[in-house]
């Protein structure tokens, strides 16, 4: 039995990190826009946002990191 | 409540497209069912902790034991759980790694021959697909019974949106959804527990109202309680469930470790698997913490609550507002479909690597297996969803997971620890071992009625490990080559390249494409050792303030 060859790693990982951060800013964003935030108890809104910003944030951080390593992975290819 | 809807289905929505955006890169088996050997170490810590976590061990079950027994419940998370992932990642990773190996049969099969191969992917197989089903089942249920929503569409769409991303990206995407499953879970639904000590009084303020004016127990803010306790006897705890159902669980469970097979490096594979630890120990701040609170909750607010499974959902509808509860709802879909995923990732691996390859057909091309992996997720999924009904009205297929379970991780915990420190076992002895303890795993359940789970899988475990041992005393020790690098020995790293090259050569593989073995100094803060000792001394802070 011989294997073919198959997918780039690190193209496999950029793809990853692309796809996680683009799910992880949309749901963060909608989260956010959806949310009755000005009719929140003040510790419950804290709370709220801090828990959609921080899901945003990481997203972004995916997004961007994705993006170099996609770059990266194609200019090697 | 429309919002939480919108929420719900955008995530279901998103999960769905990506597992198509990134099955277009998947091509032969190895990309299938080990992800192009491709995994970081911070994606491995991610889906195995996911992995673990779900409907069944996760939110729903051991957040309603924790609302019924109390801290009892966090044993698995600051204890036996953290412990079981540190051992394996620092000690038997290493082995399955330098075997070469798809699936853990397939390891007992490189020591021990072809037949524990087979019983031990079926038992396994078993396992899993009922595991599918009643996840599917009490995922259905608590959305049906939390948004009023009817329960056959909702199981058809979970599984729709499971099925789509692990059959066409395999091990790849499905590791890739547990890693988002794991963000959403941890910054998702950790809220609750600080809004409802908010609400409550804080932690002070709950175990004051708990011990001096409601009279509970101490031993409900114990984890590790006497031998007398009816749900979990502390000695009990130490003895089977943390040395042989635990780690038998991280070490054995195909799900665990095929993570683990799929990273890019040894390092990687035994670093995300220690640091796993860390979410495993906070998971008990998701549901184990937030349901000893919420009595205080539901009696300052009358809330009646007729079931502790229910506990979970009344608390988080009372609790939290639009849009969080969404998010909320969208980390408890996560933890399900993380769990399914995985399991439906390493059902058709195995069915293909052990059974289909092994066995039926024999030497056809490798584009000829990796269509039979897809084939054989789907003909999984279907049987998985045909067992729902069963879930539904027969108690006894919940008891069979239960008993195969207890029957297969303590004699598999006998047989692996005597595979790799004990030259001298061999293949009879441990068949034969295998299959006495399992039986003894029967006899004690439904011959002298043992209820206690560790107790089974403990004498199960002693049982295998001494009749494996006696048989193979007085049969023919293996073959030196046979087990040459599946054993323990003090050249250890010297060993580790030759021999998987002369594995990959068996196989026909071309020595280049084997994944290159890094063992270089890692920076500081990606120690192993580090990061272990940090660990284990937060574990041992834990049990001195609740142990």
């Amino acid at each position: 039995m011989k294997e073919k060859k198959g997918a780039d790693p690190k193209m496999i990982v950029a793809v990853q990190m692309l796809s996680i951060g683009i799910i992880l800013v949309c749901l963060g964003t909608l989260v956010f826009f959806l949310s009755p935030i000005g009719r929140m108890d003040p510790f419950v809104r804290i709370c709220s946002i801090a828990s959609n910003s921080s899901i945003t944030l990481l997203g972004l951080f995916f997004i961007i990191g994705g993006f170099f390593r996609y770059k990266k992975a194609k200019n090697e290819n | 409540m429309h919002s939480d809807f919108i929420i719900i289905g955008m995530y279901l929505v998103l999960m769905f497209a990506a597992g198509i955006f990134f099955s277009r890169n998947i091509k032969n088996t190895a990309d299938y069912f080990l992800a192009a050997r491709s995994v970081p170490w911070f994606w491995i810590m991610g889906a195995v902790w996911a992995t673990n976590i779900g409907f069944l061990h996760g939110y729903l079950a051991h957040g309603g034991a924790a609302y019924e027994w109390g801290l009892i419940q966090a044993n698995f998370e600051w204890f036996q759980g953290p412990f079981g992932y540190i051992l394996t990642g620092l000690f038997f990773i290493a082995f399955y790694w330098r075997a070469g190996i798809f699936t853990v049969p397939h390891f007992l099969e490189r020591r021990y021959g072809s037949g524990l191969r087979v019983i031990y992917s079926l038992a396994w197989l078993i396992i899993f697909v009922v595991t599918i089903a009643a996840e599917l089942y009490l995922g259905g249920m608590f959305l049906k019974n939390l948004l009023h929503i009817p329960f056959w569409p909702t199981v058809f769409v979970l599984t729709a949106v499971v099925g789509t991303y692990t059959l066409l990206g395999g091990l790849g995407a499905a590791i890739m959804m547990e890693f988002v499953q794991f963000v959403i879970m941890m910054l998702g639904t950790i809220p609750l527990l600080f809004i409802l000590l908010h609400f409550i009084g804080g932690f002070t303020g709950l175990k004051d109202i708990l011990l001096s004016q409601w009279g509970v127990s101490a031993q409900y803010f114990t984890v590790l309680p006497d031998i007398h306790h009816p749900y979990g006897p502390g000695p009990w705890i130490i003895l089977g469930q943390c040395f042989v159902v635990t780690i038998g669980w991280c070490a054995g469970h195909q799900s665990m470790v095929q993570r683990n097979l799929g990273a890019r490096s040894l390092y990687d594979a035994k670093l995300g698997y220690v640091v796993a630890a860390i979410p495993k120990t906070l998971g008990a701040f998701l549901y184990v913490v937030p349901m000893i609170a919420a009595p205080i909750f539901f009696a300052q607010r009358g809330i009646f609550v007729e079931k502790a499974d229910a506990a979970y959902g009344k608390l988080i509808l009372n609790l939290l507002p639009s849009g969080m509860l969404g998010l909320f709802i969208a980390g408890l879909v996560s933890a399900g479909l993380s769990s399914i995923g995985s399991v439906l990732n390493s059902s058709s691996t195995m069915v293909i690597k052990d059974i289909y390859e092994r066995f039926l057909v024999k030497g056809k091309s490798d584009h000829h297996y990796f269509i039979a992996g897809r084939i054989a997720t789907f003909g999984i999924i279907v049987v998985s969803l045909l067992l729902v009904p069963v879930v539904l009205k027969v108690y006894l297929i919940m008891w069979l997971e239960q008993t195969l379970i207890a029957m297969v991780l303590g004699p598999f915990m006998g047989v692996l620890v005597l595979a790799i420190f004990w030259r001298r076992t061999n293949t009879p002895g441990s068949l034969v071992g295998f299959l006495t303890g399992g039986a003894f795993a029967i006899f004690l359940q439904q011959g002298l009625g043992i209820k206690v789970f560790f107790q089974i899988s403990w004498w199960s475990f002693v049982v295998t490990f001494l009749v494996t041992m006696i048989v193979s005393l007085y049969t023919k020790p293996p073959r030196k080559e046979k087990v040459e690098g599946l054993i323990w020995e003090s050249d250890f790293r010297a060993q580790l390249g030759k021999v998987l090259e002369q594995r990959a050569e068996s196989n026909g593989i071309k020595v280049k494409e084997v994944p290159e073995i890094k063992i270089k100094k890692p920076p500081f803060y990606l120690n192993l050792k580090y990061w272990a000792t940090v660990i284990l001394l937060i574990q041992v802070v834990l049990l001195l303030f609740f142990g």
